[in-house]
């Protein structure tokens, strides 16, 4: 099974380098494709100079463009299956072997869920992952234990709907369609580790709209979307 | 505020979630950009069932019909969305502009 793994990249010249060396030197059997955002720092550059497997977009289109990027990337050359990696480092890939088996297995989204068998801590953070959890489970009926999760694994037949279609954002809302329209939904656990370099993109304001947004997705709009044949 | 006048808010709003819905089943409309119309929609629909909440912030602010406090949040709403129309609008082209000179750039290579 040919596995691409996704690394959309904004401003990470602190991290790059260190994430896609070690999936190069320890994982050589899955391919890469480093998506750069138009980063206004060295994302590129370093991307460039280390001869990686580089698409690199002249403007920032946010974090659903560059992923739709990688989708397109992957459906045209044909991969099995796709997972979204975070550029910064908090994905671990000795996950991604167990991932690519649940797709294998026939599922057809694959979420790496921190909290399958462990415990989901009381942060503030987690209280909004829980209202994510319960919404999908009331528009669903499907108990997805981590929907905030960015490490996703997506089967062929996904790759060709995210790559094609708008509204497709790599966020709980997409995979609440995708469960409404059908699709096998699977959790594997695994770690993440902190962020080493640069900046969180959440903060209050940010997390507060992407809440709202969420919310009103899965609960008004989600009902009324049309189904897609998987 | 009249019953008619309160049918006629809630039908009006429940028409325009109608089209944004349409346009997202045609594929046409973003969902990050239908959630302010959405909300909108739905807080619409709160005024026209519970009018004590127009006639509250009526006296709060010493307006005499709250039918005026409905149109004065309709039309600033309406100068909101209108700026950040404008603003998304300029950054478009830039963006649109930038992209041009890339590939002209490119191009001469």
């Amino acid at each position: 099974m040919k596995v691409l793994i996704i690394i959309p990249a904004y401003n990470e010249e602190g991290n790059i380098e260190r994430v896609v060396k070690n999936l190069i030197d320890n994982y050589p059997q899955f391919d890469y494709v480093v998506v750069n955002d138009g980063s206004h720092d060295r994302t590129a550059e370093i991307c460039y100079q280390n001869n990686f497997n580089l698409l690199d977009q002249p403007q920032n289109l946010g974090l659903a463009g560059a992923f739709q990027t990688g989708m397109k990337y992957a459906l045209a050359k044909g991969y099995d299956a796709a997972i979204q990696y975070d550029g910064d480092g908090q994905h671990r890939p000795e996950f991604i072997s167990a991932m690519a088996d649940e797709i294998a297995k026939g599922a057809d989204i694959v979420i790496g869920s921190r909290f399958v068998t462990e415990k989901k801590p009381s942060t503030l953070r987690m209280t909004g992952s829980n209202i994510l959890q319960g919404l999908i489970k009331l528009t669903t009926g499907r108990t997805v234990h981590d929907p905030t999760s960015g490490m996703r694994m997506y089967s062929k037949n996904i790759i060709r709907i995210l790559a094609e279609n708008i509204n497709m954002g790599p966020e709980p809302d997409t995979l609440a369609y995708f469960i409404r329209c059908g699709a096998k939904v699977a959790e594997t656990q695994v770690k993440m580790d902190e962020r080493i370099s640069g900046e969180s993109y959440l903060n209050l304001s940010r997390s507060v709209s992407y809440m709202l947004t969420m919310s009103v997705s899965i609960l008004l709009v989600g009902c009324f979307r049309k189904k897609i044949e998987l | 505020m009249t019953i008619g006048f309160r049918l006629f808010l809630a039908l009006g709003a429940l028409f325009a979630f109608y089209v944004v819905i349409r346009n997202i089943r045609k594929s046409k409309l973003l969902i990050s950009d239908c959630i302010f119309w959405t909300l909108f929609c739905a807080f619409i629909v709160l005024l026209a069932i519970f009018p004590g909440i127009s006639y509250f912030f009526a006296g709060l602010l010493g307006i005499q019909s709250p039918v005026n406090l409905v149109y004065l949040f309709v039309l600033a709403l309406a100068l909101y969305i209108s700026f950040k129309q404008t603003l998304r609008i300029s950054e478009l082209e830039c963006k649109i502009k930038n992209i041009v000179q890339d590939i002209t750039l490119e191009r001469k290579k």
